[in-house]
């Protein structure tokens, strides 16, 4: 049985009469990796504020390491917190802000510089020790706030945003590292952000937060693979969302007809969803193939045929927009290598597994 | 067209400077000057006012001075740091009209605070409290705005996420204001604290109904001296006063560091 290390039990906040969290439950399992993912006003940065103590509840309950937390100031939760904007103390050394938490606790010299070694070496900012913030590039910044974070031990760490101020190439470098810290420390990261392929980079589990509430939870290949609503479809990957009605046939397949020109597919029920309260259903770019290719595939497929309207190279694919019946377009991922048969104007045969049309609530 | 603007920029510049620096250099020139007679251009030039400074007839009030100073300086720091923390930091309920209230002693002429504190201590008989106490209480009154002023102003630029951070790596309220607050705002509450050890230093309008006979600031002693005499010791004294300040401003900002502050600087 996991441990849970931090556990929200209908917690909600409101300002006024606006509610930015509305009543959620989570369990964090200790040692995960938990990403926290949703559009800015989903009420993420609420939630990571209540887990840290810089908010109160307005009713619900948190629970970190078992214990009830209402009451307890943010000193003395002993989590660990990383900034958006790192927050580094301006007046202090690298060495001086990573041993700042260790120096609160009243720790001897020794066991302080002991512990910020330590933290520098699991960032690779050995030698750093007494530079000034100031002195230190964005990536460096950020490696220093994660070493603060860590240095005292803290058995939860939770990062806001952390890696939104870097350049696209760093950022995706840190992702790769962070992943490896917290393995390595074996601690419990709880990562707030908005920024999709971070969370599924990085994580063990994803919570979609959305107008205040979990709009769904589970492994990153969960979300991506079995998204629920036509919200988290279109929020995590890229997605072909259609308006459909669903009828059950008699041999518990499923055929839907899509869009208003009626378009029949077969497709399959995830996440236990009645076809009478399927709204749209969502087709990957990438499961859309061409006929000839989709010859390999060992399971039934929808075969349809598409007339090509535009085609946008993005390098080692091409994302092909296909008319389908005069109505729906579906857009596609199909390799570079197949350029030849793309061009404007023309028709292609298709085919679309049944497996990868999936009903959607809403 | 550009570089006439330029050099016309240069002549007002050098033009305000000499204005500021012209009866300076007159105080100057006059403390060497052998004769009684104040002159520009004195034929010689003698030390000997600078010697007539060495007498309990300067130095006491000298000192006395020297003492409300740095008292005055200390006491509206702490005064102003804890002001401002309630007021700008803290936010404490009405901190708009109490910050008005700390700052409204500026907007009071000080020949009116003077008499004032006068009338309130001989109707309270309160005799006893004239001489230092009276004069630091004065004094005080009229530098808090000041240090209230600065410090705020440090406060205000202070990010509050620092302090989250802190208390998020377990900093008690105590230790965040010790160890991350105050070494922000030292800036700042050095250069207010500077304006007051210099506003006491050279008190005139406050100091003048509080004294006691006999144990004088040093410029009321100037202002009495001057009530008889004319002569270069008072230009001496400008000078030896100017000095000494222009070492304390040294001294403040060697501890205070507030002039990276002021101009932007790094740290």
């Amino acid at each position: 049985m996991t441990t849970i290390d931090i556990e929200l039990l209908s917690v909600s906040k409101q300002f006024g009469s606006s509610h930015i969290v509305d009543d959620i439950s989570l369990a964090i399992p200790k040692g995960k990796f938990v990403s926290i993912l949703g559009p800015s006003g989903c009420g993420k940065t609420t939630t990571l504020n209540m887990i840290a103590g810089f908010e109160a509840p307005s009713s619900g309950l948190i629970r970190i390491r078992g214990r009830d937390q209402t009451g307890v100031p943010p000193e003395a939760r002993k989590i660990g917190l990383v900034f958006q904007n790192y927050a580094l103390f301006p007046h202090m050394t690298v060495a001086q802000n990573v041993g700042f938490g260790l120096r609160m606790q009243g720790r001897r010299r020794e066991d302080i510089a002991e512990g910020v070694s330590r933290a520098l070496k699991s960032v690779h900012l050995e030698g750093f020790e007494d530079r000034y913030p100031k002195a230190l590039s964005g990536g460096q910044q950020q490696r220093v706030a994660v070493a603060r974070a860590i240095a005292p031990s803290p058995s939860v760490l939770l990062l806001d945003e952390p890696l939104s101020n870097l350049d696209l190439k760093l950022r995706e470098t840190m992702r790769v590292e962070l992943k490896e810290i917290q393995e390595d420390l074996g601690m419990t990261f709880v990562y707030v952000t908005h920024d999709q392929e971070e969370a599924m980079a990085m994580s063990d589990r994803i919570i979609v937060m959305q107008g205040g509430v979990v709009a769904q939870e589970g492994s990153p290949a969960d979300i991506y693979g079995r998204p629920r609503t036509s919200f988290v479809a279109d929020f995590i990957g890229k997605s072909n969302i259609l308006p459909i009605s669903a009828v059950a046939e008699p041999d518990r397949s499923l055929r839907v007809y899509v869009g208003a020109a009626k378009v029949a597919m077969k497709a399959v029920a995830v996440n236990n969803l009645a076809p009478e309260n399927a709204r749209f259903c969502c087709i990957r770019p990438e499961a859309v193939r061409l006929a000839d290719a989709a010859g390999a595939l060992d399971e039934p497929v929808n075969r349809m045929t598409g007339t090509v309207q535009k085609v946008v190279n993005l390098g080692a694919y091409l994302e092909a927009w296909m008319l389908i019946d005069g109505d729906i377009i579906l857009k596609s991922m199909i390799r570079s290598t197949r350029i030849d048969k793309l061009t404007a104007g023309c028709r292609v045969e298709l085919a679309v597994a049944h497996s990868a049309v999936q009903l959607l609530e809403q | 067209m550009n570089r006439l603007l330029t050099y016309l920029f240069r002549v007002a510049l050098a033009a305000i400077l000499a204005f500021i620096t012209l009866p300076l250099v007159v105080v100057f020139a006059a403390s060497f000057s052998p004769t009684s007679a104040v002159t520009l251009l004195p034929s010689e030039w003698t030390l000997k006012w600078y010697a007539a400074l060495w007498d309990r007839r300067w130095l006491d009030p000298f000192l006395l001075s020297v003492e409300l100073a740095v008292i005055v300086s200390l006491a509206s720091g702490l005064l102003g740091v804890l002001g401002a923390y309630s007021v700008a930091y803290a936010k404490c309920p009405g901190h708009t009209a109490i910050m008005a209230f700390l700052l409204s002693p500026m907007s009071v002429p000080q020949i009116v605070k003077g008499v004032a504190i006068v009338l309130l201590l001989s109707s309270a008989g309160l005799y006893d409290l004239l001489g230092t106490p009276g004069l630091v209480m004065a004094h005080v009154i009229l530098t808090l705005p000041y240090v209230v002023r600065m410090a705020a102003t440090a406060m205000f630029g202070f990010d509050k996420r620092l302090d989250r951070a802190a208390r998020i790596l377990g900093a008690s309220v105590a230790q965040r204001i010790r160890y991350v607050l105050l070494p922000l705002i030292r800036a700042g509450l050095f250069s207010g604290m500077t304006f007051a050890f210099i506003i006491s230093f050279n008190n005139i309008p406050l100091s003048v109904f509080l004294v006691r006979p006999g144990q004088t600031t040093l410029p009321i002693t100037v202002i009495n001296h001057l009530e008889y005499s004319l002569d270069p010791v008072l230009a001496a004294v400008n000078v030896a006063s100017l000095i000494f300040i222009l070492g304390a401003i040294v001294l403040f900002e060697k501890i205070g560091g507030f002039s990276a502050q002021i101009h932007g600087g790094s740290k």
